[in-house]
């Protein structure tokens, strides 16, 4: 994968006992305690932008946001400087991503549960990665390469919008357990990106 | 074909050479920064230049609210200036001159927030667009995607002339006296990098409006503040503009100055270019806490500048640019995309006549309305920015404005069209009433991403609004037309001066823990220009700041009398009466009872910075230095009510006191046999305090002390309400300095 910037997004399940705000400690901590291995800056609320980033907790490579941007909730890892090489690029945030979702579900006050094969996925890059066809088909070959390796299958759809960068919806045939697709990726990320 | 691999490839020939070669010269000046050939300094005043930024924690160091850890920033000691990490990450400022977007404008600046930030578009208080958690090596592409926008970070920091503000109605408005805009226009191209504008010791402000009661352009708090203005001389209709110098909020709020009552449209930009250049001459270098132009304008008397300036303006060299634009004043003039209409009267969408109330202004064009886009904090995502974008290409044409209370207003809506207008921003949750109301909080970044941040102005903002929103309904008309406005320290981007309830952050050392707080500003005027500045009444825990508004407001609702404002209810009732209700709210549960005080909105940190000693020799000591400290602020409320009252030489003898008391505090930790002589008091506290540096601030240095010698030196002068006014300013920075320098000390107590 060109794009040397992309965002992978997680999908929530709907809850009403969900609230965005409960996750500032977490992330707080997340840093603090260095849970993630990435390196975490800082934590920044956007709860009140309607269909928003949401809560983010901001890194130097990436950051994790759990909003709402394209209108439903979910946890969005976002690659915002080059990091592992083409051909790793996708499969480390997808590692990232689960691991990071893991272990929100883990966090019992949260109560979030992912729709393990629900995710989108945007190339944040119209420099390496421009909405056009030809982008949308290589990024299609390698999203069914990874996918269909850690799920045994997926169905892709291109997200509207020529003027939004290159978006892909994928609807994974099959809906492992976050720890089980972590497994399958190598296990939680042992270094920052 | 080739493929293009970098933006500057890609963007070839599609960039106004002399910002390319700018952003590529800036570029390199990167390069040679890593490799260590520009000195830190240097490049941080260029990439200053640049619009470029630091941010909180950009010294590598975090407190994790139990202890300070370092950020291991991937590039080592490499730094972008004086303790700034080169990889940590920063603001962009980007300049937009008086708000004005084009559609494709804000399609680019989405874009850019989408690739290279956190998803977020801030509008600032001065029309500007931030774009934060940006690394320094994206700004070259980000200036060669804006500059191919039509758009240049030039000069949006550092000490130069930033953005030129105007009035977002002109040219629409109901009030104005002629359409400020291709003036403002002209002018801020006209200053950019000119050659008398590169050697300020600090920024210049240009602000426009085209009336004089309205708010909306805020004149009074500008270096250069210009009204727009008619007269008739022999028979003919000329334009002018009462011209306005010297205004600035920051620690000290200056207003502004009258330079000439009617300075001709011809002579706006010499004289404007002869005050540059009297700044860059005369202006202080050394202190940068006195070197804005108000402080020259201060230190010489109007008369005395202005004489400088005449004579500075006989010197100038003829400039063609000085006129050329009037030839064509329509230059800027926008054309609706739709004819005028009216609105019928029909059964309109749920929640469209609460947002046409607040939201929508008849313009002065027959059939067509402003409308603003209230964004809460001035934060909107990328695709909301696109579908901005959009409705100005189906409403409006190339209209947007950025305002100076963070929202987006557009202009030229057909009447006919509201309704569908409204229910286009509905689908996106972009349709909230209220614009410029009580609900609708002014901040800076504060806490969240500000270095200087004290208190998290955001958070407090976020919580007003929340809870404001709940009950604006129900609100007195009276109630629901007034402005709050945070700052997250005393440097007022929050304007919290001119609100009727501002709101700056401190903090406060309560049973040896720090504790977020606010001032409560009140008296402050926001229409006339920002008229008059309001004065800190005291601290309020930040926790409890809600309950201090809305007792404020029900009681205003309950009292106020026929037709009057806040700022009149509030000098009628007198400051006594608010101070009650800070005293109330200002003792808080123990951290073992209630831990929730001692961290701040939006921040479950503990409020710390470091673990503060209960020791004995704390117990002992400290309560000491806490009486004197609150003894020295009611000293200086004390000096509030004398100024009300018209006493200005008993006020400012009272804010001075009220330093005295402050500095005797602290010096009796370091001398116990301190006495009650004044020259005693000042030259001991400069021996300990002073000389020691240890009453330095980390970033003001000792500027907070030299208003404590400055006052003591001039103590026998007489006071005018202006200098009683901006003595108590300074009272209060001290006063507040003496704080943290008393909390640092308690720190570091065994």
């Amino acid at each position: 994968m060109l794009s040397e910037r992309l965002q992978l997004k997680l999908y929530l399940e709907p809850s009403e006992h969900f609230e965005p705000e409960a996750l500032i400690p977490v992330f707080h901590r997340f840093i603090r305690d260095q849970v993630i291995k990435d390196l975490l800056i800082d934590v920044v609320d956007y709860s009140h932008v309607p269909d928003g980033p949401g809560i983010v907790l901001i890194g130097h490579a990436a950051d994790y946001y759990v909003g709402a941007l394209d209108g439903a909730y979910g946890l969005v890892y976002s690659r915002k400087r080059s990091g592992p090489g083409p051909e790793q690029r996708l499969e480390d945030a997808l590692r990232r991503l689960v691991n990071a979702a893991r272990l929100l579900e883990q966090e019992n006050g949260l109560k979030l549960r992912f729709k393990s094969n629900e995710l989108s996925l945007r190339l944040t890059d119209r420099l390496r990665a421009p909405n056009d066809d030809a982008t949308f088909a290589e990024t299609q070959a390698e999203v069914e390469a990874l996918f269909g390796r850690v799920y045994g299958g997926v169905a892709i759809e291109r997200l509207a919008g020529s003027k939004e960068p290159l978006g892909l919806r994928i609807h994974a045939t099959s809906a492992p357990s976050l720890e089980a697709l972590l497994e399958k990726l190598g296990g939680p990320p042992e270094t920052a990106s | 074909m080739t493929v293009a691999t970098t933006w500057k490839q890609k963007l070839t020939g599609q960039l106004r050479e002399d910002w390319a070669r700018e952003i590529d010269i800036f570029e390199t000046q990167i390069e040679l920064r890593k490799k260590g050939k520009v000195e830190e300094k240097l490049f941080a005043e260029t990439r200053l230049r640049r619009g470029t930024y630091g941010q909180r924690y950009d010294n590598g160091q975090r407190h994790d609210g139990e202890k300070t850890q370092t950020l291991p920033y991937p590039s080592g000691e490499l730094t972008k200036g004086p303790v700034t990490m080169w990889d940590a990450p920063g603001m962009q400022r980007i300049k937009i001159p008086y708000g004005k977007l084009t559609a494709d404008q804000l399609d680019t600046l989405s874009e850019l927030a989408e690739e290279y930030s956190d998803q977020i578009l801030h509008i600032t208080t001065r029309q500007d667009i931030q774009l934060h958690f940006i690394h320094i090596e994206d700004t070259p592409d980000i200036m060669r995607r804006l500059a191919a926008a039509g758009i240049t970070t030039r000069e949006a920091c550092g000490n130069t002339v930033r953005n030129v503000t105007a009035c977002p109605y002109a040219g629409v408005c109901n009030t104005e006296s002629f359409d400020v805009i291709p003036y403002a226009n002209a002018l801020a191209f006209f200053l950019l990098g000119h050659p008398d504008t590169q050697d300020f010791g600090r920024k210049f402000k240009v602000a426009f409006s085209g009336c004089k009661d309205e708010p909306c352009g805020l004149t009074n708090f500008h270096d250069a503040g210009a009204i727009a203005k008619t007269r008739v001389v022999n028979g003919e209709l000329k334009r002018g503009f009462e011209y306005y110098v010297g205004g600035g909020l920051g620690a000290v709020p200056y207003p502004a100055v009258l330079f000439d009552e009617f300075l001709p449209e011809e002579e706006l930009f010499p004289i404007t270019q002869a005050v540059c250049r009297v700044f860059a001459r005369l202006g202080e270098r050394e202190n940068r806490a006195r070197a804005r132009l108000k402080f020259v304008v201060k230190k010489l008397g109007i008369e005395e500048f202005k004489r400088l300036v005449l004579e500075e303006r006989a010197k100038l060299r003829p400039d063609e640019r000085w006129t050329a634009f009037l030839k064509d004043l329509h230059v800027t003039d926008e054309k609706p995309l739709k004819p005028a209409s009216e609105l019928a009267p029909a059964s309109f969408p749920a929640g469209f006549d609460a947002w046409r109330k607040t939201n929508v202004q008849a313009q002065s064009q027959k059939g067509y309305s402003t409308a603003k886009v209230t964004l809460p904090l001035g934060d909107f995502t990328p695709a909301q920015g696109r579908l901005m974008a959009e409705l100005a290409r189906r409403y409006t044409g190339d209209s947007m404005r950025l305002t100076v209370e963070q929202n987006m207003l557009y202009r030229w809506v057909s009447n006919a069209d509201l309704p569908a207008f409204y229910q286009e921003l509905a689908k996106v949750g972009l349709a909230e009433a209220g614009a410029d109301h009580i609900t609708d909080v002014t901040s800076c970044p504060g806490t969240d991403t500000c270095k200087l941040g004290i208190s998290s102005s955001r958070g407090l903002a976020t919580e007003l609004h929340k809870r404001l929103s709940v009950i604006s309904d129900q609100l007195d008309p009276a109630a629901q037309g007034l402005h709050i406005k945070c700052s997250g320290c005393s440097n007022s981007c929050g304007q919290h001066h001119v609100a009727d309830m501002g709101f700056l952050g401190v903090s406060r050392n309560v049973n040896g823990r720090r504790v977020p707080h606010f001032q409560l500003v009140i008296g402050g005027q926001y229409r006339n220009n920002a008229g008059s500045y309001g004065l800190a009444i005291g601290a309020i825990p930040s926790k409890r700041v809600p309950e201090a508004v809305k007792t404020l407001t029900d009681r205003f609702v309950a009292e106020k009398q026929e037709g009057e404002t806040f700022q009149a209810f509030v000098g009628r009732i007198g400051k006594k009466e608010i101070r009650k209700l800070v005293d109330q709210l200002s003792v808080i549960p123990s951290y073992e009872q209630d831990p929730s005080f001692y961290s701040d909105w939006g921040d479950p940190r503990e409020y710390t910075i470091g673990d503060l000693g209960v020791g004995e020799c704390a117990g002992e000591v400290v309560p000491l230095v806490q009486v004197g400290l609150a003894d020295s602020e009611r000293e200086l409320f004390e000096a509030q009510l004398l100024l009300d009252e018209g006493s200005s030489d008993r006020a400012a003898a009272r804010a001075f006191s009220a330093m005295v008391l402050a500095a005797q505090a602290l010096t009796r930790e370091k001398n116990s046999f301190l006495g009650e002589g004044v020259d005693e008091i000042v030259n001991e506290f400069r021996t300990h305090y002073y000389d020691t540096k240890l009453f330095f601030d980390p970033f003001s240095g000792g500027k907070f002390a030299h208003y404590f010698f400055r006052a003591y030196e001039h103590r026998a002068e007489a006071a005018s309400k202006d200098s009683a006014h901006q003595l108590i300013e300074e009272a209060q920075l001290f006063v507040e300095a003496a704080h943290q320098c008393y909390t640092r000390i308690a720190g570091a107590l065994p």
